[in-house]
């Protein structure tokens, strides 16, 4: 006689909220990081130490990307906002 | 009343019927004339709802409003699905309600395509543990990695 047993199963969901804000860059730099690298708690000593520093330094990249982008996108809607004839609005987003 | 985590079992009962293709785009089933994979949907409930794993299909009963969430919840973007070892899975990306003023305790991923017999069919609860609230701001719910012990559907 065969047996064949399938064993089907999902995953916890993490829930992140905000109140009267966004995600920070710092945050989403965590959650970039979270998806590309991965550490097993059972791996070497001496491997986790080199990939607990390869972690920090491509958190490191993440941030300083999602913060060029978020400048670079303000500096569009700046002058959308200038075009629009809007320069109150864009004078707010350009101090934020 | 209660959410239960749990994968449907009418899901399971479907992915046996070949019902449901989580495949990104075209290619990779047989559930449509074109073979292009089903959209997946993630709704969000309130703490009224009762739903578990005998839930079969989306329903309207008890779903979150407010502002910036809209009836029927976000679309999910597939990840084509995978092996890793002898486990089969498959992932979707991290979903946003954005400046949003909502009250969540649980949330259903199901099959929105309008293929007749996988139209709305559920797919897994979700328990959040507790009351998730946004006010003004972003509510995201984060999948965890794509890997054979994390992935939010395997079969192994």
């Amino acid at each position: 006689m065969f047996k064949l047993a399938v064993d089907s199963t999902i995953g916890d969901v993490v829930v992140k909220t905000t109140e009267h804000r966004g995600l920070t860059p710092e945050e989403l730099a965590e959650r970039a990081v979270e998806q590309i690298v991965s550490v097993s708690s059972s791996v070497d000593p001496i491997v986790r130490q080199q990939a607990e520093a390869f972690k920090n330094r491509i958190y490191h990249v993440v941030l300083g990307i999602i913060k060029q982008a978020i400048k670079s996108d303000r500096t569009t809607l700046v002058n959308e906002f200038i075009q629009q004839g809007h320069s109150d609005v864009a004078d707010i987003l350009r101090r934020l | 009343m209660a959410i239960t985590t749990a994968m449907a079992t009418s899901f399971k009962s479907e992915l046996l019927q070949g019902i449901h293709n989580f495949h990104n785009g075209s290619g990779g089933g047989t559930t449509t004339t074109t073979g292009t994979g089903n959209t997946f949907k993630i709704a969000l409930y309130t703490s009224s709802a009762t739903m578990s794993a005998s839930t079969t299909a989306y329903a309207t009963t008890n779903e979150v409003s407010g502002t910036g969430y809209t009836a029927a919840g976000n679309t999910l973007t597939n990840v084509d699905p995978t092996t890793s070892g002898t486990t089969a899975l498959t992932d979707f990306a991290d979903s946003t309600w954005s400046s949003s003023s909502i009250t969540a305790r649980g949330a259903l991923i199901y099959n929105s395509s309008t293929t007749a017999g996988s139209a709305n069919r559920a797919v897994a609860i979700l328990d959040f543990g507790a009351d998730k609230t946004s006010t003004s701001g972003d509510f995201t719910i984060q999948f965890p990695a794509a890997d054979a012990s994390n992935a939010i559907i395997r079969i192994a």
